[in-house]
């Protein structure tokens, strides 16, 4: 039976009804809106796949190596790093090595550690930002921030964001999907939400299943029973509509109902696989022996499906079983292996197959937890959080590949270097979606607000 | 050297000054420039050129810094002085560049300047920070420009309340009510023609969803129907209508749920567990009861801003427990996360969030917006959130049993009868065996004496709630124990009433100056025990960076004995932060204190000398005593305990420069906004400025708040903005109207109400009048501002749900008490998940749903139900697939139908009567012969295709007919 989604659920339709450009003044009546304005300029991407890495990968073990971790490992942090700041956990170790060997890649010589051999592979494909920071050394705080610009709960996500402002290319589904690979990240699902705009833009959470989202399994017996239950209400609500004197509301809404019922044959064909070759499937890992590595997979080529249909921004979560998803308070080399292993071959597999399908130019695929973890242990084998300076990448359309901006000390404990915030990365995206961040705004309770807030400059070193 | 340098440094900068002055005049000797000339331009300026100037200088003023002139870091930004000339370690500058990010965030942004850049710029500050360029670049600053009067005089919200005449209309009978005088006018003005009344059906159903948020059920057309052909006059048939439903039970529940969105009401914190918020629902409920009763919304404000400090608090009208102190319960409804590494940003965040949501709810005022800096647009200065926040840090929240049928205050009274009566008979003879000093018989190596309670009076500054903690006095009294442990006199002992009372006794705040602070105690287990640091409450549920700061369960129990308790653990981390001893006695059980000490290592140890034994009824006259005393304190019913707001230790809080409270200027006095008053002010008081009738703001925003619910617009549209950026009002006028008779009326909504449904602009048809063209109704009032009709709207999300019930006759008439649990779906997992509740939630109202904030309820959210962050008037009304495919394929909507179906393949009537009365039920209207003959045509189509089912025939059609817009939308 099919079930109503978490608040996922209004987002599916929204978008559906609204032409693209004028979608964010057709959903909402309200005077606190302003409408959606389309691009400011030529976009170099026009879609997002946003790979959250739920819980903050430690940077200093998988693309910012730091061989004075090496050196000074087992020595006394306040010793060597100096001053620290107080930490989610309150339990600082000494100064940890990385468990695992990095090497120089590709033509730009990345580095990366051994837990990717993988995405090793399409490195010069890469723009890493090793000078990332964020607000907040918790969780919640640091996902709602990663998410929405905001510490705090209740503000649009940025995939809602781009879908007030830019609209959607299929009125069959929704303009921001949230591909959910078993958890929900601590912050629930508003960290996926429409924040201020209206509930049309929030994210729609799709299960990697066969039917994906809430509400879409027609509860009739047989299409025609629905079919001949679809026409009656239409033709019944001619009275209604004459009497209220041909009210464009009541038009929409009844059209609405011709969207719903086609989207409940478009979705559940959107998840159905059977479509992709044997080797499509296997090199998205989806033969892995590996269970987390099928259902990324299985992520990763959905994800290249919603692009394939225009759906504006797409976002994946990660599948639980690996530990504490990223966050290794302990177990560092336990819950990274198997947390690199889930994600590595698949998001190497999604963007070769987005090359080979010239999707790549105009998909922006942007890599990132909500924080990194200190390069000093928590206890003996775990790492705490840490936004002082962490690395995130992105790729594909309007992104140079092969680069890497900022960094942090030679701990990797602060960004010293070009240093960045999540303003930054948020203020980059829309820039390369032909969106100039400080005049996409929404008028809410007197103030014209902003992805940004008052912030955001771009970061210049990853464009093309 | 430069004179403001000496006249404002310390003496032993003066001492460095003059030797370095000395040096400056000694160098200058031997060269004909100065060589603190070269190095500053050779060095210094380009340096600030490079990394400073673009936000702080040539006319850029970040944080109100400018960095291209002598004056402009002398004068410095926001946070002050940028550099004490040969102080590096006390320049704000040098701390920016240093990354330390103590008092103020690294600079550059961008890049830490290398280590020599660094060093560079301490050795120039050290040395004087000789600095040529002594003309200020632009001395205006930002904040010189900033003026409350003059804000205020230039906004119209700001200026007072006029009563304005009616105005003189052209269709002199068209007005029913002196507010349809003021839409007429304008209507007039534009040449347009009002709309002619709705239906009577159509307008019975409108105000049975506008008043109660139910549609008419059929005895209530019935009913109507029968009332018009009495009266005769269809207004007073319409009358006796408003007049019933304001009276029904269900006008609360309707109207409660509006005021629910703007104080972002929730049961659940949020953030990665979702926590409990303790007792929310009684919250509603009071609500409910409240808007039921039609209390005056002036007594509502005061009950919401200060209930906890009225003189004479609202009692329940049966129950005769305290009203008012359950409204100051919103204060405590918003989001919160454990584990804040910050905990004094953690309370400022929440602060933020109280400020918002009072001052939007009870003024339509965004005064959040001036927590960094005066405001951009509005008279609010950042001073002004100051002052509202140090009402926030000088309160408390607080668990409150509510006296339900005022048993506690009996029991107390009986209690405190046996007791005086026994001592009266002992006399003065047989005092008590143990006569506790003033004096310690305890000592801490380490450590001081916070307090004993053995004075007759509560000590200074402690706070009790509810009927249960009791000082022990020294005398005979002492000797009757009320519960299963004895009492020892000088003590505070919540078994004093009974091992049945609940209660929470709360200490003054305190500088936290010590790793330890140990309580002697005697109590059961699972009493709780705590510090409250910096106002951070979400310790009990995860102790996570506050360990050891809390003791609850079982590590309460001394088992009947005098123990010492020590609060520790992380406690050391917030030595010099603020902070309140806590104690709650939630009902079993009990706790009692005897003294507190603060010291940094062990408990304190006996002085010398055994313990006295303690006091014991030991003669038959004692003994009897006792027992009366036992049964009157044995009859304590479970208690009902209320979060609520309780007045603490007076705090000014310290401007927080740019919003960081690292960075504190100058303390604000509680105090309400400059623009309506300033003056310092109590709670209570600000309470009185708040609901009077001549602020300028309290009761426009109110009226606009209750007319938006029926119109769909406010007469101001931005209903939680006021300022400079909402909107203006369409017609100022009957704002003004309104704002003046809703305050001469006794702040009564339910006649505000009243006025406004039984007015011929409400009773208008939402189609325009025929004798308008088109053309002039798209140029003169395209969006229907003037109200030329009425407006058509779709049923907000409680209502869809609510009158599927009503109309399938599963509706639940049980009001109050706990939520019902949220049904989950697969798509709603996470971290705090609940266990799921009913698909149908039992049936009850939406308004008794649970609330959790990562787990809404996703039908209604669907619908528009907002998410409880902020104030949130006006919801958004979005129109989209997703609802389709919700009352397409939602289970609920399914199960609900197949009950309806079952009930009328029941049915006795023919199909064709069924469907009559049907369509009635579920739409409130009359079904034309054609639409009968259609629906009957198919029903007897989907009987065919169910294979002669008849109930999966009815039970279609009934889905449909809820699908259909005439369902959905209110016209």
């Amino acid at each position: 039976m099919l079930q109503s989604v978490g608040s996922g659920l209004g987002i599916m339709a929204l978008q559906s009804l609204l032409a693209p450009e004028a979608s964010a003044s057709t959903a909402s009546s309200q005077n606190e809106s302003k409408s959606g304005h389309g691009p400011h300029f030529e976009p170099k991407a026009k879609r997002v796949i946003f790979l959250y890495m739920d819980g903050g990968p430690s940077h200093v073990d998988t693309f910012d190596y730091k061989p004075m971790l090496e050196k000074f490992d087992g020595a006394d942090p306040k010793q060597t790093i100096g001053k620290l700041a107080p930490t989610q956990f309150d339990n600082v170790g000494k100064v940890l090595a990385s468990p695992w060997k990095f090497k120089q890649h590709g033509q730009s010589g990345a580095y990366v550690s051994d837990l990717f051999p993988h995405l090793a592979t399409v490195v010069d494909d890469l723009a890493f930002v090793h000078s990332m920071t964020s607000e907040f050394s918790e969780h919640t705080s640091a996902n709602y921030f990663l998410h929405t610009g905001n510490g705090l709960q209740g503000r649009p996500s940025m995939g809602a964001w781009l879908g007030y402002g830019l609209g959607t290319e299929n009125s069959q589904l929704p303009g921001f999907v949230v591909i959910n690979g078993g958890l929900i990240p601590p912050g629930g699902l508003d960290c996926f939400g429409s924040g201020f705009l209206p509930s049309a833009f929030q994210g729609s959470v799709f299960l990697p299943t066969g039917n994906p989202i809430a509400n879409i399994q027609a509860h009739e017996r047989s299409a025609q029973l629905q079919r001949k239950k679809l026409d009656f209400i239409s033709n019944f609500d001619q009275d209604f509509l004459e009497a209220t004197d041909f009210d464009p509301e009541i038009e929409a809404a009844i059209s609405n109902y011709e969207t719903a019922f086609q989207m409940q044959t478009t979705v559940p064909e959107l998840v159905d696989l059977q479509q992709e070759t044997q080797s499509t499937k296997r090199m998205y890992g989806i033969e892995s022996d590996f269970k987390n590595t099928r259902t990324f997979g299985t992520q990763c080529l959905l994800a290249r499906r919603l692009v394939e249909r225009g759906v504006r921004f797409i976002e994946l979560t990660c599948p639980s079983g690996n530990g504490d998803r990223w966050d290794q308070h302990n177990a560092l080399v336990d819950g990274h292996t198997k947390n690199c292993r889930t994600v590595d071959q698949p998001i190497a597999a999604l963007i070769k197959d987005l090359k080979q399908r010239g999707l790549f130019e105009s998909t922006l695929v942007v890599w990132a937890g909500e924080f990194g973890r200190t390069p000093f242990a928590q206890g003996k084998n775990g790492r705490d959080h840490n936004p002082f300076g962490f690395t995130i990448w992105m790729a594909g359309g309007g992104v140079k590949g092969g680069v890497k901006v900022g960094e942090t000390d030679p701990w990797g404990y602060r960004a010293v270097s070009n240093r960045y915030q999540i303003h930054d990365l948020h203020a980059t995206m829309l820039h390369l979606l032909g969106v100039d961040h400080e005049r996409s705004t929404f008028r809410f309770s007197g103030r014209d607000m902003r992805l940004t807030d008052v912030h955001g400059r771009l970061i210049e070193g990853v464009l093309a | 050297m430069n004179r403001t340098f000496l006249s404002t440094a310390s003496s032993w900068r003066l001492t460095l000054a003059i030797v370095f002055a000395l040096l400056g005049t000694r160098l200058s000797i031997a060269s004909d420039r100065d060589p603190r000339h070269d190095f500053f331009e050779n060095k210094i300026r380009p340096l600030l050129v490079q990394h400073c100037y673009e936000c702080h200088g040539e006319g850029e003023s970040e944080a109100g810094l400018q960095l291209d002139s002598r004056p402009g870091w002398e004068v410095g930004g926001d946070s002050g002085a940028a550099i004490v000339p040969g102080d590096a370690d006390a320049s704000l500058l040098i701390d920016a560049v240093r990354y330390t990010e103590d008092v103020i965030p690294g600079m550059p942004p961008d890049s830490r300047l290398s280590d020599d850049d660094v060093a560079l710029l301490t050795k120039w500050v050290n040395e004087g920070a000789f600095d040529p360029r002594t003309q200020a670049s632009s001395p205006e600053s930002e904040r010189a420009t900033f003026s409350v009067s003059q804000r205020r005089a230039e906004h119209w919200s700001w200026q007072p309340i006029q009563n304005p005449d009616l105005p003189v209309v052209n269709q002199t009978d068209w007005p029913r009510k002196s507010l349809d005088h003021f839409i007429a006018k304008k209507l007039d003005d534009a040449g347009i023609v009002p709309a002619e009344d709705a239906d009577d059906l159509v307008w019975l159903r409108r105000v049975c969803f506008d008043l109660t948020g139910l549609p008419p059920s059929l005895d209530q057309i019935q009913h109507f129907r029968d009332l018009l052909r009495t009266f005769e006059s269809r207004q007073r048939a319409r009358e006796q209508v408003v007049d019933e439903l304001l009276d029904s039970p269900s006008f609360g529940e309707k109207w409660a749920r509006h005021w629910m969105d703007l104080v972002r009401y929730a049961e659940t914190f949020g953030h990665e567990f979702d926590y409990e918020i303790p007792y929310a629902h009684e919250y509603r409920d009071y609500l409910i009861r409240a808007f039921n009763l039609d209390v005056p919304y002036d007594q509502m404000i005061r009950e919401h801003v200060a209930g906890d400090l009225l003189e004479r608090p609202r009692r329940h009208e049966t129950e005769s427990f305290n009203e008012s102190v359950i409204a100051t319960g919103y204060w405590h409804l918003h989001e919160a996360t454990h584990a804040p590494t910050d905990v004094l940003q953690n309370e400022a965040d929440i602060a933020a969030n109280q400020i918002d949501v009072f001052s939007k709810t009870f003024m339509g005022l965004t005064v959040a917006c001036a927590r960094c800096h005066d405001h951009k647009f509005d008279a609010i200065s950042t001073a002004d959130y100051y002052g509202l926040f140090s009402y926030l840090q000088s309160s408390r929240r607080i668990e409150r049993p509510l006296d339900v049928h005022g048993r506690g205050a009996q029991i107390a009274t009986q209690a405190q009868a046996i007791r005086r009566d026994f001592a009266e008979r002992i006399g003065v003879a047989t005092s008590d065996d143990r006569s506790k000093d003033a004096e310690s018989q305890w000592v801490a190596p380490a450590g001081t004496r916070y307090i004993g309670f053995e004075d007759p009076e509560l000590p200074n500054g402690w706070i009790v709630a509810g009927t249960s903690f009791g000082l022990v006095p020294d005398s005979p009294e002492a000797r009757l124990s009320a519960g299963s442990h004895k009492h020892l006199p000088g003590t505070i002992d919540s078994s004093w009433y009974g091992e049945g009372a609940a209660g929470t006794l709360q200490s003054p705040t305190f500088e936290i100056t010590s790793d330890k602070i140990h309580l002697r105690v005697r109590s059961d287990a699972n009493q709780m025990i705590r510090v409250v640091i910096d106002n951070f409450q979400l310790a009990p549920a995860n102790a996570l960076l506050f360990r050891g700061t809390l003791l609850n369960g079982k590590q309460t129990d001394t088992k009947g004995q005098w123990q010492w308790k020590t609060l520790g653990g992380d406690l050391r981390k917030y030595i010099g932060q603020r902070a309140y001893l806590e104690l709650i006695d939630r009902g079993p059980g009990s706790i009692a204190v005897d003294e507190i000490w603060f010291a940094g290592d062990g408990p304190p140890t006996r002085r010398a000398g055994d313990e006295t034994s303690d006091s014991a009824a030991n003669d038959d006259q004692a003994k009897s005593a006792e027992e009366a005393l036992k049964a009157a304190c044995g009859q304590w019913p479970a208690p009902r305990m209320v979060l609520a707001m309780a007045e603490g230790s007076a705090i000014q809080t310290p401007v927080y420069i740019r919003g960081s409270h690292t960075n504190q200027g100058d303390p604000v006095p509680q105090r309400n906004l400059e623009a309506l008053g300033g003056r310092p002010r109590t709670r209570l008081e600000l309470a009185d400025e708040i609901a009077s009738a001549s602020n300028p703001l309290t009761t426009r925003v109110y009226v606009n708040r209750i007319w938006q619910k029926l119109f769909g617009k406010g007469i101001v549209e931005s209903v939680d903005d006021f300022g400079p950026q909402g909107t203006r009002p369409s017609h100022p006028d009957l704002l003004d109207h309104l704002a003046t008779t809703f305050s001469q009326d006794g702040w009564s909504t339910k006649r505000l109400l009243r006025r406004l449904v039984l007015s011929r602009t409400y009773g208008q048809s939402v189609v325009a009048h025929p004798r308008n063209s088109r053309q002039l109704l798209s140029t003169a009032d395209p969006t229907n501002r003037l109200l030329h009709r009425m407006t058509l709207r779709r049923l907000p999300a409680e209502s869809i749900r609510d009158a599927i019930l009503h109309t399938a006759g599963t509706l639940s008439s049980d009001a109050f008490g706990p939520s019902v649990p949220t049904h989950r779906t697969a798509f709603m997992s996470g971290r705090g998940a609940r266990r799921s509740g009913p698909l149908d939630g039992h049936g009850r109202r939406s308004i008794y749903l649970a609330v959790y904030r990562n787990f809404l309820n996703p039908f209604l959210t669907t619908f528009d139900r907002p998410n409880p962050f902020g104030p949130k008037g006006r919801r958004s009304q979005s129109n989209v697939p997703a609802q389709s495919l919700a009352l397409m394929n939602d289970p609920f909507v399914i199960q609900q139908a197949d009950k309806l179906g079952k009930q009328l393949v029941a049915s006795a009537e023919s199909p064709d009567a069924v469907i009559r009365g049907l369509v009635l039920r579920v739409h409130a209207s009359e079904p034309s012969d054609d639409q009968v003959q259609s629906l009957v045509r198919f029903h007897q189509d989907l009987v065919r295709m169910h294979n002669g089912s008849g109930e999966a025939a009815w039970k279609d059609l009934v889905h449909a007919l809820w699908n259909m817009k005439a369902f959905t939308y209110l016209r």
